[in-house]
């Protein structure tokens, strides 16, 4: 159990979120039992002025779970010092059977509601909007992988025994683990770099081209592929250890917190390139795209300032 | 442009209760026309105004403005329709008091964030043409009767509207004043925009510069 | 639509919230104090806990205590010979020390019998070491200033008596102050030779209250820890890092209890805003009814209200944080400070360190604005949904 301030604001903010969601979770139910576009009685007009209030509630949820997924990583390097052997936010979210579930959970989380967002924008431009029902039939969805969200969290961190010793990044993230993360280093250094880059140029020529399903599933691969080349490869050139391979380190303060932004510009680059996929709009594609670049470049600039600096490669 | 369809309006005046104000009328009014709805009070000519401004939907019948029925869209589209389209000069005028001239004129704009150049260019041409400038840092609580009257018109034509509605625009001004309002419709009539008023004030009748007279009686409209 | 920042929109925003001044200025007030106090707490408690964390720095890496039946008792020098044995272990010595209570003042002091000939972890037992010596004369006692105080005000100025456990007196001459950086130190502690602190605790020669132990690696603390408890299985073996943790775990643990409460006054403050939000004026139906004829949208309006709430929360945030700074750091948190500092009366007396974190300004940023828009969501759509028609009439 533990109860650090952190851990009691994230609680409380959660639980007011979940109180909004449920709001906004019984009106969605009824919109989609009740709404008839073709009729317009006054049932109908409530149900409207219930939408916006919906689609408000939403919105204020997702642009509070973003900051609050950077808190509650914040939170879990807080935890990491108080936790015998964790040295970074890796030690705290492989400490219990639910870190790794609850972290990933969040990240859908987080492209799931940003894309309700991005469908209502489309259906709210149009007058007659074709999925009015459906895209509160998506939030119902969504509002159960919220709460399945919220208790995981909760188990989580009930479950964090400071006393109990965890394994830190250096133990999870080697070359030596027999889990699937240890798989990642087996791969072929090499082959894992002409992947990453061939993905990159693969979307620049989709952006060019416009072929806009080709860049969609592009951006899905790159998800993948710059991940797991960020663990097995890029990472090292900015802890500059050729064992240090943990995705968390590199959110504190010693490396200039630029973990975050690193994912941040990747979370950015996938999700526009995946929305294409419903969403065809060229501006988005060229946010997509600027956000790989930029992301290309900076990790590829570790590698290279390490060259340029040392001499040699790691 | 704009076509009344058999259209019927009532209002619910208790829980079961309801009065017809329309009955099945039907209206026409071409681009560029300057119409006057005369009628008395009551009569039904400011829920014309407001069908047509999409402020009320109809009972039944169909409202088509342009070519496109606006009588059943949602309240979202019609805010959008009347920010493009509708210049109202409301009978109360319905400024904000405590907002300035300016500010008050600026209002319809907000929404369609355009340019500040933009906006500062449109404003600045209402309040010359309407000649209220000299006062835009004034709150609107200050002004007097006619000047506030300047600033509801200016209000109405700042966002280039293709039609401009009037309710009672003289109902509360003197003579003097109310002159001065019809040689401003003039000046409305000039910019080629299609233009409603409704009013019993006598003063409108008969003027040679308006394309048609509509009177409404208890909801029906006789030629 | 949604992302970007109409500043058009921004400005009416902030008009509207100057044309209302006084809800603005109630609400803005109220906010601010909620923030000052809880930051204020917060600030307090990093204060403690940096200035906890620094004392506790100088510890040694090990503490091997004896238990007797779950409580401390003294453990036996001899045991240091075996502990040098163990692979890792730089240094062990024997500690005399205690809690001596001056009954007179009803205060409680940390007597320590300091050994010139052997390592001293703190800065402090340096300097007493450097200054008096111990070697020469080994019948003295230094104090810290806080102490020196208390003896003074009654009557100790020249030298001291303390009570031995058999009811015998030892006098010991009051050599001097020392002065500490770390101002808990200096409030509560008395420095004397090891041998009298044997005489005034009645510890034989051959006994000591604990034994301290240098780990040359940090990183084999942990091993060697075991290896002690394995050596000694009736003792306490307690890290340096298991310490920092149960402080930081006391602090974290009322600040835990304060957030409860504290969140429940906010529940209450967020329930009056949403009262006083809920109850539209007519007014203010008029200002929707009228923005809604001149084309602005449900969302806009929605949007509007938010920049409101969001600017009011801010500029809360903001005043809040500062009064608190103010509060804690330049007046010093009076009667705040009591929650944290549970001790004997001397240890009020110290200075908090400016102590300023981007995870404290964060934390304190999560439990106010969100929470206060978040209140201010269903009064402005109440606001929002109203019909235009009614401008009409």
């Amino acid at each position: 159990m533990s109860h650090t301030p952190e851990v009691l604001t994230l609680f409380i903010i959660n639980i007011l979120l979940i109180c909004f969601a449920t709001v906004a979770f019984f009106l969605s139910v009824r919109i989609v039992k009740k709404y008839d576009p073709k009729s317009s009685t006054s049932l109908q007009y409530k149900l409207q002025k219930e939408s916006y209030l919906t689609s408000v509630i939403i919105k204020f949820l997702f642009f509070i779970k973003i900051p609050l997924f950077l808190f509650f990583i914040f939170t879990l390097d807080k935890l990491s010092e108080l936790i015998t052997g964790a040295m970074c936010a890796a030690g705290v979210v492989d400490a219990t059977g639910y870190g790794n579930y609850l972290f990933v959970l969040k990240i859908l989380n987080l492209y799931l509601f940003a894309l309700w967002l991005l469908l209502h924008e489309r259906q709210s431009s149009q007058e007659e909007p074709p999925y009015f029902k459906e895209q509160y039939l998506f939030f119902i969805f969504l509002y159960l992988v919220l709460i399945a969200e919220f208790v995981l969290e909760i188990f989580m961190f009930e479950a964090i025994e400071l006393d109990a010793i965890v394994d830190c990044c250096g133990t999870l993230y080697s070359n030596a683990t027999t889990s699937y993360i240890g798989a990642i280093f087996r791969i072929n250094t090499p082959l894992l770099l002409s992947f990453f880059y061939a993905n990159v140029l693969l979307l620049l020529f989709a952006y060019r081209y416009k072929k806009s399903f080709v860049f969609s599933l592009g951006s899905l691969l790159f998800l993948v592929i710059a991940l797991v080349s960020l663990i097995a490869f890029f990472g090292t050139y900015i802890y500059e250890m050729p064992t240090h391979h943990c995705p968390f380190c590199f959110l504190q303060k010693e490396y200039y917190y630029i973990g975050y932004i690193l994912y941040i510009l990747l979370f950015y680059a996938t999700f526009h390139g995946i929305a294409g996929f419903f969403v065809q709009e060229r501006k988005r594609a060229f946010k997509a795209i600027i956000a790989v670049v930029l992301y290309t470049a900076i990790v590829s600039g570790y590698v290279l300032s390490y060259y340029l600096r040392n001499g040699v490669w790691l | 442009m704009i076509h009344l369809k058999n259209v019927s309006k009532s209002f619910m005046t208790g829980k079961k209760e309801s009065i017809e104000v329309l009955h099945s009328i039907d209206l026409q009014i071409k681009e560029g026309e300057l119409v006057i709805l005369r009628g008395a009070s009551g009569s039904g000519k400011s829920t014309i105004l407001s069908l047509i401004a999409a402020l009320a939907k109809p009972t039944s019948g169909d409202v088509i403005i342009d070519e496109k029925n606006i009588a059943k869209i949602s309240d979202d589209f019609a805010a959008l329709y009347r920010g493009e389209n509708i210049g109202f000069i409301f009978q109360k005028y319905n400024l904000l008091h405590n907002l300035s001239v300016e500010q008050n004129i600026m209002l319809p704009l907000i929404p369609m964030n355009l340019p500040l150049e933009l906006v500062q260019q449109k404003i600045q041409n209402v309040m010359e043409m309407f000649h209220i400038e000299h006062k835009k840092e004034t709150l609107c609580a200050k002004l007097s009767g006619g000047e506030q009257q300047r600033v509801a018109i200016a209000r109405a034509t700042v966002n280039d509207p293709k039609i401009i509605l009037a309710d009672e625009p003289t109902a509360n001004l003197d003579k003097k004043l109310s002159l001065h309002f019809i040689e401003m419709l003039k000046e409305l009539k000039s910019l080629h925009k299609t233009i409603v008023v409704a009013t019993h004030d006598p003063l409108f009748f008969g003027l040679d510069f308006v394309d048609k007279e509509i009177i409404i009686d208890d909801g029906n409209i006789q030629i | 639509m949604s992302a970007k920042i109409n500043f058009y929109l921004l400005e009416f925003a902030l008009g509207a919230l100057a044309r209302q001044r006084s809800k603005t200025v109630f609400i803005s007030v109220v906010l601010s104090l909620l923030i000052a106090l809880l930051s204020s707490f917060f600030f307090i408690a990093n204060s403690i806990k940096h200035e906890l964390l620094q004392t506790l720095d100088t510890l040694p890496e090990i503490t091997l205590q004896k238990l007797q039946g779950g409580k401390h008792t003294n453990i036996e020098t001899s045991a240091i010979d075996s502990i040098l044995l163990i692979h890792g272990v730089e240094d062990a010595n024997a500690r005399v020390w205690g809690y001596y209570y001056f009954g007179q003042a009803q205060s409680t002091f940390v007597l320590i019998g300091l050994d010139p000939f052997e390592e001293h972890y703190t800065k402090t037992m340096q300097q007493v070491v450097q200054k008096y010596d111990f070697m020469q004369e080994s019948r003295q006692l230094v104090v810290g200033q806080g102490v020196k105080d208390i003896l003074k005000s009654y009557y100790y100025t020249e030298e001291f008596n303390f009570i031995k456990p058999d009811g015998g007196i030892v006098t010991l001459p009051l050599s001097g102050v020392f002065n500490s950086e770390i101002e808990l130190e200096s409030n509560d502690m008395m420095v004397v030779s090891k041998e009298s602190a044997r005489e005034i605790f009645a510890i034989a020669d051959d006994m000591a209250t604990d034994i301290v132990i240098q780990v040359a690696n940090p990183q084999e603390v942990a091993t060697v820890a075991s290896k002690l408890q394995l050596l000694f299985p009736d003792a306490r073996v307690i890290t340096k890092e298991a310490i920092q943790i149960s402080y930081k775990n006391i602090i974290d643990y009322k600040s835990g209890v304060f957030l409860t409460l504290f969140i429940v006054s906010l529940f209450t403050f967020f329930m009056i805003i949403y009262d006083k939000l809920s109850g539209l004026s007519s007014e203010e139906k008029r200002e929707v009814g009228i923005l809604k004829a001149l084309g602005w949208k449900v969302e806009l309006i929605l949007k509007e209200k938010f920049y409101e709430a969001f600017i009011i929360s801010c500029i809360s945030y903001i005043l809040g944080v500062g009064i608190a700074l103010f509060y804690v750091y330049i007046l010093q948190a009076p009667l705040l400070r009591s929650v944290f500092e549970g001790y004997s009366k001397l240890r009020s007396s110290f200075e908090l360190p400016f102590v300023l974190d981007l995870q404290t300004l964060s934390l304190i940023f999560f439990l106010s604005v969100p929470i206060y828009v978040a209140a201010t969501i269903v009064p402005a759509w109440r606001a929002a949904i109203q019909d235009a028609d009614e401008v009409i009439r």
